[in-house]
């Protein structure tokens, strides 16, 4: 059992900063998942837990003890590579195998420990098949067993679902949640898609740019975004983000989105508003938490899309744009015309207009 | 797209022009082999396209039988430069494919080896004929003239640019995430090279070394200048098919043409599974 801290993580490749100052303690037998679009550093960061990169600067910790120095094969940790990297030479038994046999594993407990893996994640009627010219599903079942049978304490995965089918991703989503149930191993698991990270992780870590973002339960990242990127990169439409100036209206200050309307901000938000030296603001609200009102805001309906259950309203006023996602059942928008909506107090979010950062939600 | 019946009828046309004109020879070849001599020396209107009196004359002379037409008596026989040919051209082929190949992987891994590419290719920069009166005269030095491991040497040294190269494009385009799967397993580095990578390359070292093969089996220039006598191959011994009463003794020579072309093809066939198969690997295309 491990507990991974990354502390001032840095790399680069030559003039390129791939990942800079990374502080991050991954809890023994924690999910985490790093999150983020390609090119964020999440991969590098993965790399450099295992070993195969060494970090240009910052320690890696497993346990209280630098690993930097540690090559990989002795770092203990399973590794579970995007493209599968199966030994296609091999049948599926001695690709499952191969790493017991590299450490030595006897051949009793070899043939019994294949045999419980296969079971486990039902490879047993191809055991015997050559491994090339498998589907990609099975591939990436093996992929996992190959890694999982030497029961590493650390548990890496670098976007393992991505070249498989939607149906097979969920079905895998939750066969790797009750996988690291049974061995409790603490897991890294690399992904471009919010919705595997959401669904899977006890914690998440966005990244963009080689900058890490925030970390926080899924719940929380989804609530609070810590700035303006994360707000939009979670969720399926992100959070809608508008520009806004606050205005002293009597005795309450509201946001006046040109050519909306205004809301009225609730008074945990005024006392932040208070802290910016500038009228300028930018307000946030998920399209889900919005509904059709009297008074409120009102923005022109571009279009409608009907997905089953949901709909999602695409609107525009302007140069503001912003989504609505309504139950199809309750009476949605027609397109091309103007459709009032309002914000309930609790799902307004304000963030700083100059640097994106959200002005509650973090500590200042 | 369709395409017009004039353009597809020029199509098959310069087709099977290219076709004659590389199959011809060897079919007159492979004729010619099997005529007895009053068909292979004729001329004019006397010719023709297939034997009329079929005979294995021109095998059972190259071999030692003398014929009753064939009056005249070999030197020597083909069995001792065929030898020397497969020995010289195998043992030439393992030099560049295992120097090849492990000078490849450095570079394609590790990226050590600096101007290696370079200096191995500018072995190529020069004609051959360039180089190989230096090369005769430190062989001959060494005392590495008219010998076996003499002239494996140097066909391994001379077909190594094209192993190492060959060799370097199949371990770049090998995904690097197979060997790191087998290192964070626990493997050390040179058993995932002789279990994994080594393995898995063998579609492209089949068809490396068969490349290799073929260029040292067909060397003459190197075979003529570095042997005399003992270790001739079939390339300089067909040049020494002539006398002076019968001249160039071309059905010998065909029938010598027809058993050169064996081993390729053998060899051709043993690995044309590789060959089509190509190199897909584990990994998924991205």
């Amino acid at each position: 059992m491990s507990e991974i801290a990354l502390e001032n993580l840095g790399k680069s490749f030559g003039d390129f900063t791939a990942l800079a100052d990374m502080n991050l303690t991954i809890a023994n037998g924690e999910f985490m998942a790093l999150l983020g679009p390609s090119g964020c550093g999440k991969s590098t960061t993965m790399n450099m837990i295992a070993g195969m990169l060494r970090p240009s600067s910052g320690t890696i910790k497993f346990n209280g003890l630098d690993v930097v120095d540690v090559p990989m094969a002795k770092r203990g940790v399973g590794f579970v590579f995007q493209n599968y990297a199966i030994f296609t030479h091999m049948s599926v038994r001695e690709n499952l195998a191969y790493g017991l046999r590299a450490q030595g594993v006897r051949a009793g407990e070899m043939t019994k420990r294949v045999q419980a893996f296969a079971e486990l994640l039902q490879l047993e009627p191809m055991l015997d098949r050559p491994a090339a010219g498998l589907s990609v599903n099975i591939l990436q079942r093996l992929a996992i067993g190959r890694s999982a049978i030497l029961e590493p304490a650390i548990f890496l995965l670098d976007e393992p679902l991505s070249n498989v089918d939607a149906a097979f991703r969920a079905v895998m989503r939750s066969e790797l949640k009750s996988l690291q149930g049974q061995f409790g191993q603490t897991m890294v698991y690399v992904t471009h898609d919010q919705l595997e990270a959401m669904t899977m992780a006890d914690r998440i870590a966005v990244m963009d740019h080689g900058k890490l973002l925030q970390v926080g339960t899924p719940l929380e990242i989804y609530n609070n975004p810590a700035d303006t990127f994360v707000a939009r990169f979670i969720g399926a439409p992100g959070m809608n983000i508008l520009n806004g100036r606050l205005t002293q209206q009597a005795d309450t200050v509201a946001v006046d989105l040109p050519g909306l309307g205004s809301v009225a901000l609730p008074p945990a938000l005024q006392a932040a508003a208070a802290r910016l030296t500038t009228p300028d603001v930018l307000v946030g609200f998920r399209p889900e938490q919005i509904n059709a009102a009297k008074a409120g805001l009102t923005m022109h309906v571009g279009f409608v899309e009907r997905i089953g259950a949901r709909t999602i309203v695409h609107m525009e006023q302007g140069a503001a744009s912003a989504k609505a996602v309504l139950l199809s059942e309750v009476e949605t928008p027609k397109a091309r015309k103007d459709w009032t909506f309002a914000v309930p107090d609790d799902a307004i979010r304000l963030l700083d207009p100059v640097t994106g950062q959200a002005l509650v939600g973090r500590p200042n | 797209m369709q395409r017009s019946i004039a353009f597809e009828a020029f199509r098959y046309a310069v087709i099977l022009g290219i076709v004659a004109i590389s199959l011809v020879p060897t079919l007159w070849m492979i004729s010619m082999a099997f005529k007895p001599i009053a068909e292979w020396s004729a001329a004019g209107a006397d010719l023709t396209w297939w034997p009329r009196n079929p005979t294995l004359d021109n095998f059972r002379f190259i071999f030692g039988q003398s014929s009753t037409e064939l009056i005249v008596a070999l030197e020597r026989t083909a069995g001792r430069p065929i030898f020397a040919s497969l020995l010289t051209a195998s043992v030439g082929t393992l030099i560049a494919m295992t120097a090849g190949t492990a000078a490849a992987y450095g570079l394609s891994r590790f990226g050590q080896g600096g101007n290696l590419p370079l200096a191995l290719i500018q072995l190529r920069l020069f004609p051959p004929m360039a180089v190989m009166i230096p090369v005769m005269i430190m062989w001959s030095f060494l005392g590495l003239i008219d010998n076996w491991f003499g002239l494996s040497l140097i066909y391994g040294i001379v077909t190594l640019p094209f192993a190492f190269w060959l060799m370097k494009t199949f371990f770049d385009d090998m995904p690097r995430e197979i060997e790191d799967a087998a290192l964070v397993e626990g493997c050390t580095r040179w058993r995932v090279f002789l279990r994994i990578t080594l393995p898995m390359m063998r579609p492209a070292l089949a068809s490396s070394a068969l490349f290799v093969f073929i260029l040292n089996w067909s060397d003459y220039l190197i075979a003529l200048l570095l042997t005399t006598r003992d270790w001739a191959t079939i390339p300089v011994y067909m040049a020494s098919l002539s006398s002076s009463m019968t001249g160039q003794l071309y059905g010998a020579k065909a029938a010598l043409g027809v058993i050169a072309a064996v081993p390729p093809i053998i060899m051709g066939i043993a690995i044309q599974k590789h060959l089509v198969r190509g190199l897909t690997f584990g990994a998924l295309k991205e």
